[in-house]
């Protein structure tokens, strides 16, 4: 394993005077998965959002690549694809459209070719590519997204809850594109509910609970994490 | 990584994108195109006919006077004469207070007499369109429409969590509003467009290319303003509904309650006299000077004396001119002096007044709009005023000249015998060749660079505005 691309520092985050992150510590190196597992109201999408730059810290730091990421976050930002829980694509732009649109923005333009293997490679069906978003079922809006975020090509990618809304067929296809990405050298945090999912596809998974780390699993050398210790971990978690 | 400009224009782009393919905004576009279109092509038509009409009643006017047959001269100085004003080609696009103030005016002896026939009198509440000018349009409806455009420029993408995708692709909010604000200030531009072929329509009627120029560019910066005003309360808010609400009831603020605020308080702050006590003042002055129809009126002893040593007589009978008309002339002339002061008074109470109301342009952009717009067309209340003065002078030179007339065209005999028989009648008349006496009228505004320099307060008020408002986005941007 190479350097640390992800790096959480003790850190802390308070939204109007709770506490929703607790002295968090963590990190990932280049081409690792980690994948955060939780509950609701644990603290996984504050965890996103502050590597984000959406939310500040009150305490502590997160740093991409070395840079601290409210230092300087429109460069942060250039390394980094981001595959939000509810898709937040424009409903008036067709998949092709939205693509194009998002990726004008961050100044990595596609030919229309790449936008078309992109969209094959998330398993779109063709039909729909030149249809409003507004019409698309959470899963069609889940895989154009899926799609954007592979054209963007960062090194860095932060998925929440990424295979919600998905079929089995569609999720075991976006477990095995997480898994190549991953070996391509992307560095990838991933939130998430769904236990076995995560134990497929990461090299590392942290329990969160209440805004605290209370347990991280490493992968054993070329095996997948035990589902069944994490998911006693994670159900042993969510009594308490 | 793209430049800034290219992201702005990126989004400016996709926002006209949903307009196209909303039909809300398609909606919206069309009844402001249509609104502004119709009111460009129907003040046009109006004010094209008004003009043709007014130069042939002032032709007409004109030709019945000298038609009148021999007469005696006191007689066709309450003949009277019209004045008609012909409006200015900017009139087409914003006639101003001219609706209101009227058109016309009857020229008379011993009478200042107030512009008549006001278009908003002569109209009944089914004609109400006819009043829906360019700039009433502009003024008060596209702010309107642009709200109804404009409120969920940046809401929408707050409440669909596209704020924040695209603030991780690299957008920074100042970058997305500014998109926006190109986008918006575009269909600004739309909605400007026909009152831009007025604006060259008026310059091949003659007007003059500076004060068209500022008019098209105060308009734009008017909806400049308004679109920085949507822009903001849009940034400010958090969803569509507060910013559409917070948008109406800053538009009914500033369009309707701060315009009335500014007219009621410039009334109190400079109150005028009513019509009556006004009219009761000069009446009351004007009986101390003595009645002009009679000679023999104390009040112009002092007249009478002085023509006695000056032709050296003993009485006025043996003097070689009619001592009548020499009374008729002291007495227009007293008068009008008297006349004249009051009318002054009462121009200078109202300019008074319209300084107050136009201070209010600081607070409402609506009330800079109005006196830039009107200044430029010259058809505000300064041109209203040049006109009445310039009719006063006409209509003084016309009576005094029919009462020279009186004087030097018959004795005072004739004159004082004119009851006495028929013959005694025609004798105590003079030549209808003598009523070629009126000058062709053309009224004209304000000079064009007169006009421009007059319109800079209320333009620096829109500057203002924007400049302000400016400020308010980028404090608001930054917190995005």
């Amino acid at each position: 394993m190479s350097e640390v691309v992800i790096l959480a520092s003790n850190l802390c985050v308070d939204v109007r005077a709770k506490k929703i992150l607790k002295n968090v510590s963590f990190s990932a190196r280049r081409g690792e998965v980690l994948a955060l597992l939780g509950g609701n109201g644990a603290g996984k999408s504050t965890t996103i959002k502050t590597f984000l730059g959406l939310m500040k810290p009150t305490s502590g730091s997160v740093e991409l690549d070395g840079v601290n990421v409210h230092n300087d976050p429109a460069v942060v930002r250039q390394k980094v694809a981001y595959l939000p829980e509810s898709v937040m694509l424009y409903g008036h732009l067709t998949a092709v459209e939205n693509i194009e649109y998002f990726l004008s923005l961050s100044g990595k333009p596609a030919a229309e070719s790449d936008i078309a293997n992109a969209l094959k490679r998330v398993a779109l069906q063709e039909s729909a590519w030149h249809s409003p978003l507004g019409g698309y079922s959470k899963g069609m809006r889940q895989k154009t997204a899926i799609a954007l975020a592979l054209l963007r090509e960062a090194p860095i990618l932060f998925l929440d809850e990424p295979t919600s809304g998905l079929d089995p067929v569609a999720i075991d296809e976006f477990n095995r594109l997480v898994s190549q990405l991953a070996s391509q050298g992307a560095t990838i945090l991933m939130v998430t509910h769904d236990v076995y999912g995560a134990c497929h596809v990461a090299n590392r998974i942290g329990l969160l609970r209440d805004g605290e780390i209370v347990g991280m699993f490493d992968a054993p050398e070329n095996g997948n994490i035990d589902s069944e210790t994490v998911h006693t971990a994670f159900a042993q978690g969510a009594l308490k | 990584m793209s430049s800034p400009s290219s992201i702005i224009l990126a989004i400016a782009r996709d926002e006209w994108r949903y307009w196209r393919r909303s039909s809300l905004a398609q909606t919206v576009f069309v009844i402001a195109l249509a609104l502004a279109a119709a009111s460009v092509w129907v003040t046009q038509a109006s004010m094209a006919h008004t003009t043709e009409q007014r130069q042939h009643m002032q032709s007409e006017s004109k030709t019945a006077f000298e038609d009148q047959p021999d007469r005696h001269p006191h007689r066709m100085v309450h003949y009277g004469h019209y004045l008609f004003r012909a409006p200015p080609p900017l009139a087409a696009l914003d006639p101003g207070i001219d609706g209101f103030t009227g058109n016309a005016i009857f020229l008379e002896g011993h009478r200042q007499n107030g512009a008549t026939f006001a278009d908003q009198k002569q109209s009944s509440g089914l004609t109400w369109l006819g009043t829906l000018t360019p700039a009433f349009v502009m003024q008060l409806l596209t702010p309107l429409l642009l709200i109804i455009l404009g409120f969920g420029v940046m809401t929408r993408e707050r409440e669909a969590g596209t704020l924040d995708f695209l603030k991780v692709q690299g957008v920074s909010p100042l970058v997305l509003i500014g998109g926006k604000g190109i986008a918006l200030m575009g269909a600004g531009l739309v909605v400007l467009m026909p009152l831009i072929i007025g604006g060259l329509v008026t310059l091949a009627q003659g007007a003059a290319v500076l004060p068209v120029a500022m008019f098209l560019l105060s308009y734009l910066l008017y909806l400049a303003v308004w679109c920085a005003i949507v822009l903001w309360v849009s940034t400010l808010a958090s969803t569509n509904s507060t910013s559409f609400s917070g948008l109406i009831a800053i538009w009914v603020l500033l369009c309707l309650v701060v315009p009335r605020i500014a007219s009621n308080s410039a009334s109190v702050l400079e109150a005028s006299p009513g019509k009556l006590e006004t009219d009761f003042a000069v009446l009351k002055k004007l009986r101390e000077m003595g009645d002009g129809h009679n000679a023999s009126d104390p009040a112009f002893k002092a007249l009478k004396d002085n023509l006695l040593a000056q032709y050296d007589v003993d009485s006025v009978k043996q003097l070689p001119i009619n001592f009548r008309g020499i009374v008729a002339q002291k007495s227009e002339a007293d008068l009008t002096k008297v006349l004249t002061e009051f009318a002054e008074q009462s121009m200078a109470q109202q300019q008074a007044q319209a300084l107050i109301a136009r201070s209010f342009g600081w607070l409402s952009p609506m009330i800079a709009i109005q006196n830039a717009s009107m200044k430029l067309a010259g058809t505000d209340l300064e041109n209203y005023q040049r006109f009445m003065r310039e009719a006063e002078a006409v209509r003084f030179d016309f009576v005094q000249s029919l009462n020279k007339l009186h004087a030097e065209g018959m004795t005072l005999e004739q004159d004082a015998n004119k009851y006495q028989s028929a013959a005694a009648k025609k004798a105590a008349t003079v030549s209808a060749d003598n009523w070629q006496i009126l000058e062709d009228f053309h009224f004209t505004p304000l000079s064009a660079p007169q006009r421009v320099a007059n319109s800079v307060m209320a333009l620096v008020q829109l500057f203002f505005a924007g400049a302000v408002l400016l400020v308010c986005i980028v404090i608001a941007g930054r917190r995005v």
